[in-house]
């Protein structure tokens, strides 16, 4: 996976796909390579989602629960 | 006792002869009438003893007072039970200089000569004199300093009235007697106050009571005007007395020096009738030195409770502001995770959506790519089926037609074929009269010569 990838571009680039795939618009030469692309970005998007949930909740634990 | 007799003057008789004789005239002319007089009293004495008072009764020329009747006077018995009363109604001590309006009976006694008996005084006329006198001075005051006093209505504007009193009384100025009990209560009153307040109180000790102290009370106020100490008030203190102790407050100059005066003053004067003038020009009348000393408590007291107030009110704002504050960043707070949750949550779904999208419809799309595919097989196996089907149909077809059109076939139906030279002839154009036709039939061949020809229509073939 590239470096500087963000949520947002892979995203989008993954709704692409999947709008590809949806509407078969995609080549069968290509199918292969497009999935194997999207499940990619669905792997970095749900580590990056993770990650990003996982702090959240630390911050918001603090923010309920503020230091006396 | 037999008196020697003067060959001298035989006409001569004793004093006693001629005073009886007096005093037969003077019976005989006043004898039991009482007449009400005005006078002034002088050398008065009294006798405790026996109470008896003696005095003599003056009358002066008003302009010049010099004296134009005199004769003296004494009071005994019932009298003195009425000039007690007088006494103790007016606050008036019986006693020399003093005008008053008196019943009397003319006497004469032949030991002691003419004598007035007083029998009767009368109080009213002393105490309206008072009243005289205060209504004088409050005109004169108004008539000669209409600068800083006026009156409106009832009430007496004065610049001292008018003066500003200070937020917090502290710095005080008292005028007083040093010893009287009235002062001592002020000062107990203001150092025992239960709020705790203190003051720094400078004493101007005077005499204060009986007209003839005012200059040295007047000297007191200018002193304390000299000073150079910025007093929030003057106080003039002075407990409870007889009437004639006040008339000092109802001195002119005094009144004057305390209605023009530039720091407020306020008064603290026992007495229980009507209002001195000193405290008709003063800033503030109180009724007495406790009541003076109240007033100054009430008074810091009321500053004291304003800044009480403004502070619960700053306090009370303060947490109301915190509050509310508070509250708006909880909600903040609260919105902040709300929706960063569902934020999150929807980021999932869609994922989780699109991951969907690409996990199924690939295989969805290789299965429709297989069926094209295969239904392309079926159908290619299909129509060439139906290809060679139809081709052998066609052929089979065209099979039987020539079948059908073979000539023999044809022959075998009955029709025959012309020939010229050898030659088939399909159009009977070259065939003439004469010519050598040769009939190929079925089984035969015939040869022949033309008879005749006719052109027909040849309808009777017509299918």
């Amino acid at each position: 996976m590239e470096k500087n990838l963000t949520y947002e571009s892979a995203y989008l680039e993954l709704s692409g796909i999947a709008h590809e795939i949806e509407t078969e618009s995609v080549s069968v030469d290509v199918l292969a390579k497009k999935v194997k692309r999207a499940s990619d970005l669905i792997e970095f998007c749900q580590l990056k989602l993770r990650a990003t949930e996982t702090e959240v909740n630390k911050i918001i634990k603090q923010m309920e629960n503020p230091p006396v | 006792m037999e008196a020697p007799s003067y060959p001298v003057n035989p006409a001569a008789i004793r004093l006693s002869a001629l005073t009886k004789q007096i005093q037969q005239v003077i019976d005989g002319v006043f004898g039991l009438q009482t007449f009400w007089i005005i006078a002034d009293i002088t050398n008065h004495t009294y006798k405790s003893q026996g109470n008896y008072h003696y005095f003599e009764l003056v009358e002066k020329e008003q302009s010049s007072s010099k004296i134009v009747a005199r004769i003296a006077g004494r009071a005994w018995g019932n009298a003195c039970v009425h000039i007690s009363n007088f006494e103790r109604t007016t606050g008036q001590q019986f006693k020399n200089d003093i005008n008053v309006l008196i019943q009397v009976a003319v006497q004469y006694s032949t030991a002691f000569g003419l004598q007035l008996n007083l029998l009767d005084i009368d109080t009213n006329f002393t105490l309206g004199l008072f009243e005289q006198q205060r209504k004088y001075t409050i005109a004169r005051l108004l008539a000669e300093n209409p600068g800083f006093i006026q009156l409106s209505g009832t009430q007496f504007i004065t610049r001292n009235n008018q003066l500003p009193l200070s937020r917090v009384i502290q710095r005080i100025a008292v005028i007083s007697s040093a010893t009287s009990a009235g002062y001592q209560d002020f000062r107990h009153t203001l150092d025992h106050n239960s709020f705790g307040y203190r003051f720094e109180v400078d004493d101007y000790f005077s005499m204060v009571q009986g007209e003839s102290n005012a200059k040295q009370f007047l000297a007191r106020l200018i002193e304390v005007f000299e000073s150079d100490r910025k007093y929030d008030a003057l106080f003039i203190i002075r407990g409870g007395g007889s009437q004639t102790d006040f008339l000092i407050f109802d001195n002119y100059e005094l009144s004057r020096a305390i209605a023009k005066f530039p720091i407020p003053v306020i008064t603290g004067i026992g007495h229980q009738k009507n209002e001195t003038i000193a405290d008709l020009m003063a800033h503030t009348a109180t009724k007495t030195p406790t009541k003076a000393a109240e007033l100054i408590l009430a008074h810091n007291r009321a500053f004291e409770e304003l800044l009480i107030g403004i502070q619960k009110m700053m306090l009370i704002k303060t947490f109301q502001l915190i509050n509310h504050y508070k509250d708006r960043l909880a909600h903040l707070n609260q919105v902040t995770i709300h929706t960063t949750r569902n934020l999150l949550h929807e980021h999932h779904r869609s994922i989780l959506q699109l991951s969907g999208l690409v996990l199924t419809n690939p295989r969805i799309i290789i299965s429709n790519k297989r069926k094209d595919l295969s239904n392309l097989t079926g159908n290619i196996h299909a129509y060439s089926r139906m290809y060679f089907t139809n081709k052998r149909g066609y052929i089979g077809h065209f099979k039987s037609v020539v079948r059908l059109m073979s000539p023999q076939n044809i022959l075998n139906k009955g029709f025959a074929i012309l020939k010229v030279n050898g030659k088939i002839v399909s159009d009977t154009a070259t065939i003439e009269t004469g010519t050598l036709l040769t009939i190929a039939t079925a089984n035969a061949e015939i040869k022949t010569i033309v008879e005749s020809k006719n052109e027909i229509d040849g309808k009777e073939f017509n299918v």
